[in-house]
């Protein structure tokens, strides 16, 4: 039973960020329906320059932020180099081939610059050994904490799309993007808005895994976007309440799997749920379909 | 540039000068040093594993990012026939090419009901599960740790029929089987399953008009698309003797679309020679190894945007998509446009009260219409009020939700537009769907898909039964476009060409489907005045060849003198039905045209 639970908790926070991953796709998706396939990258890259400032010397929030603001920066230039153009010229399989692109020369320099070898990642957030006994279960504080702050970090994003102007504007855009430019939205600006943010919560992301994993190499965001893909598809793209759910029921299924059946299926089943997923109702759980006039 | 290109691309496309180079490779091998041979034979088995993405993604337009995973189970698959079981390789490599053959074609059920991003996300989780699974199945694959002892031409292993291959011997085999493959899908691209594919991918709305029936065509190219990936596999696990699943991993399935995307998707020529270029890049230029990841990045992100034709694009004159042979047989040949005559009295369609709802909007309201076989019917109305979506029911394309559908008496409803277009009830679109870089000719044969009946097997190998489909349908094709009046431009791709003659095309494509009854969706919209009058006289003709015609039109004048009845619909319900000149004068007509305060002023 014990066992049973704390594969549970485990899931439940490895899910959080699974989730929070999601979120950051679904931004771009309501924006321009488009997501970013190199957003493992992204994620790695601000686990990466965090860990590698650390080392250099810098405090632990210093070089958070300046990873967050690279990933920042990053979210721009995605959009700009990536998106913008290929949604001209070169429709779906564009955009999905240049992120992708863009996503591996990150990786790649990373790789060429720094090494292929896995840093070590400092301890931010408590300790390994911290753990709190609730209900006779002890708890990894670490795990605790990267659930919280997935959890608030979903909640205020929420809040901000369904009750601030900004929010607004970008249901907007995800509405009607030539009705938004009519209107005399500031679309442009908008959209990076998107890929901004989308960039940051991978980022924070990034961190939040590298924390529990330890260390972050060069290749380390490649499954953790899957598993993000994976959330989003569960909930349904574009809705942030089914991302949540869809990313800790994810975390939990795949760490029972992990447990009581192999560790070497947890992520193969993951894979598994969205190829079915997307056969049997690629709205998600959430989503509804659309219905379409041609 | 361009007459350099046709220059370039008549040299490199004879076939006496193809057959030469063969020879010169072939006799050539056995004058090699080793390490030259290798890199050769790599490079062949990436010229296969690239036709299968040409199949897929160059053609379907289906993308993959987990193409490593059919390659792999080729891989796999005949390293342990041959090695666990002691199968030959003339057993093992055609029976792994079938497994990741029927894999894809398993893939292709799940793959075929989503679309680009949802698709792309499919793909990768397939190519990771593979993954997965080739760490995990130790007993078959060796986990982690690899299969090793694969037999192979290197380590003198390589037994066939008593005889021992040697790396010469492998790569003479290699170098035919390569050959026979894109000849193979050459030849493929030019039949009536190649251009369907290319429809599919980019109308699939055009392809069910015309009888293509979707989901078998994406089957078709999964399957062949794994077919060929397998093929590679299996050719590459007996060339290296040993696998590990690091082979199969995402930078596989990676490196074969850039492959792909910097030869050009569309060009075949152009993707071999990008597989040539990137097998002996990495070896001439070491530097280049360092700096590989970045650079399949960058060519990635950039090509498709600003290089989107490739090599292929660049040094050869685009492909084309009928078999030059036999259009020189059929250009000799004239049949007369009387084919398209219609024998039977009856071909008319009734319409019973039929409803279509799109969630809460009722496009349709209970409308009941009768057809009349060789009659040019026309449906007018304002914007909006359900012309379009009456004529997608009609054709199959929506379901309706409530009422019938009958042709010659008998109910059609809700059957899918395939179905209707191989009963001969053919629809063109309001804005025409025509495959941008298909010629005038190619996109009009594209009509003739579902009277033609040859395999993709009798495609491939250009067989007698592939050959006299063709002739035959190229025969009518050019007498439909004798009929249109486009002769001029029927060999120049239709993206080239001014909005009228798309219409046309589109129109002749239609034709090519051998319609009893023919649906135009604004056949007129964005015409001049001279090839309304042209497209007036050829609707008259195809009524006197007992063609039954439902046109709708906004253009009164044009409608005037050439249809024998009008329907007019309104706010999804029929408000109106005889003469043009009655049609004038009716009330309900006037007021939903111009409100009833206009009526009250008038």
């Amino acid at each position: 039973m014990d066992f049973f639970v704390s594969l549970v908790i485990a899931g439940a926070c490895v899910g959080s960020v699974y989730a929070l991953v999601a979120v950051g796709l679904n931004m771009t998706f309501w924006t321009t329906k488009t997501l970013n396939f190199g957003q493992g990258a992204v994620m790695m890259l601000s686990a990466m320059s965090t860990a590698l400032l650390v080392q250099y010397g810098l405090s632990d929030v210093v070089s958070i932020v300046f990873g967050l603001l690279l990933v920042a920066l990053t979210g721009v230039l995605v959009e700009r180099i990536a998106i913008r153009p290929a949604l001209k010229t070169a429709g779906s399989m564009g955009w999905v081939i240049a992120t992708l692109g863009f996503g591996i020369v990150i990786q790649g320099v990373t790789a060429r610059y720094f090494g292929s070898q896995a840093v070590a990642f400092p301890e931010v957030l408590f300790q390994v050994q911290d753990v709190v006994t609730i209900w006779g279960q002890s708890i990894s504080l670490q795990y605790l904490a990267v659930l919280c702050i997935s959890l608030v970090l979903i909640i205020v994003l929420e809040c901000l799309t369904r009750f601030t102007v900004l929010g607004t504007a970008i249901q907007a855009c995800a509405q009607d993007m030539e009705l938004a430019v009519v209107q005399g939205l500031p679309v442009n600006l908008i959209i990076s808005g998107s890929f901004v943010l989308s960039s940051l919560l991978a980022g924070v992301a990034g961190i939040l895994v590298a924390q529990i994993s330890g260390t972050v190499d060069p290749a380390f965001g490649f499954e953790l976007v899957m598993f993000g893909f994976v959330a989003a598809v569960l909930g349904g793209m574009g809705n942030s309440g089914g991302a949540l759910l869809g990313g800790i029921i994810l975390g939990i299924t795949s760490k029972l799997v992990g447990g009581y059946i192999s560790t070497a299926a947890e992520h193969g089943i993951a894979f598994g749920l969205l190829i079915l997923m997307l056969a049997i109702r690629p709205q998600g759980f959430f989503g509804r379909a659309e219905v379409n006039k041609a | 540039m361009n007459t350099l290109r046709e220059k370039l691309t008549t040299l490199l496309t004879n076939k006496y000068l193809q057959i030469f180079f063969l020879l010169t490779l072939l006799v050539g091998a056995g004058y090699m040093k080793a390490g030259t041979l290798q890199i050769l034979s790599f490079a062949l088995i990436s010229i296969l594993f690239t036709q299968s993405i040409y199949i897929l993604t160059g053609m379907t337009g289906q993308i993959s990012l987990g193409h490593a995973a059919f390659f792999g189970v080729g891989a796999y698959g005949t390293a342990i026939l041959s090695k666990t079981l002691g199968l030959s390789l003339l057993f093992s490599i055609p029976i792994a090419g079938i497994a990741a053959s029927l894999v894809a074609f398993i893939l292709s059920y799940p793959a075929g009901r989503v679309k680009e991003v949802y698709l792309a996300m499919m793909t990768l989780g397939f190519g990771q599960i593979f993954l997965e699974v080739a760490r995990e199945l130790t007993a078959l694959t060796g986990g982690v740790m690899g299969l090793s002892g694969v037999p192979s031409a290197g380590l003198g292993t390589l037994i066939v029929l008593g005889m021992k291959l040697s790396t010469v011997d492998y790569f003479q085999f290699l170098l035919l089987i390569t050959a026979c493959s894109v000849i193979f899908v050459r030849n493929f691209s030019q039949s009536r399953l190649g251009r369907s594919l290319f429809l599919v991918h980019y109308s699939e709305l055009a392809a069910g008009s015309v009888g293509i029936v979707r989901r078998q065509t994406k089957q078709l190219a999964y399957a062949l698309s794994g077919l060929f990936a397998g093929f590679a596999g299996a050719f590459y696990a007996h060339l290296v003797g040993y696998l590990g699943p690091d082979s199969f991993t995402i930078s596989r399935s990676i490196e074969v679309l850039v492959i792909a995307i910097v030869g050009g998707l569309w060009s075949i020529g152009g993707q071999i020679l990008s597989a040539i270029f990137f097998t002996f890049l990495p070896e001439q230029l070491q530097v280049f190894t360092q700096y590989q990841f970045i650079a399949y990045g960058l060519i990635l992100t950039f090509t498709l945007i600003l290089f989107r034709r490739g090599i292929g694009g660049l040094l050869f004159s685009a492909s084309r998509f009928i078999r030059t042979s036999i259009r020189k047989v059929s250009d000799k040949n004239k049949i007369s446009s009387d084919f398209l005559s219609i024998k039977a009295n009856h071909t008319n369609i009734l319409v019973k009260d039929i409803t279509m709802k799109f969630g809460g909007l009722v496009a349709v309201n209970h409308v009941s219409l009768d057809i009349p076989a060789r009659q040019i019917t026309a449906l007018v109305g304002p914007n909006g009020s359900g012309k379009s979506t009456l004529v997608n029911v009609i054709a199959g394309v929506f379901p309706p939700t409530a009422g019938r559908v009958l042709l010659n008496d008998s109910d059609v409803t809700s059957r899918s537009d395939a179905q209707m277009a191989k009963l001969g009830v053919i629809r063109t679109f309001q804005d025409p769907r025509l495959v941008p870089h298909f010629t005038v000719r190619e996109n009009i044969l594209l009509g003739a898909h579902a009277q033609m009946s040859y395999s993709w097997l009798e495609a491939g190998l250009g067989l007698p039964r592939a050959y006299k489909q063709e002739l035959l349908a190229l025969e009518q094709c050019d007498s439909i476009i004798e009929l249109l009046d486009i002769a001029e431009v029927a060999d120049q791709p239709v993206e080239s060409l001014p909005y009228g003659y798309r219409r046309m095309t589109e129109l002749g494509r239609a034709l090519m489907a051998r319609p009893r009854v023919i649906l135009l969706d604004e056949p007129a919209a964005g015409l001049s005045d001279l090839e309304m009058q042209s497209l007036g006289v050829i609707l008259k003709k195809l009524k006197s060849l007992g063609i039954t015609i439902l046109l709708i039109e906004h253009h009164m004048d044009f409608l005037a003198d050439l249809v024998d009845e009008v329907v007019v619909l309104d706010s999804g319900s029929i408000i109106f039905r005889g003469t043009m000149l009655a049609m004038r004068e009716d009330a309900a007509v006037i007021e939903a045209y111009l409100g009833t305060e206009g009526v009250e002023h008038a």
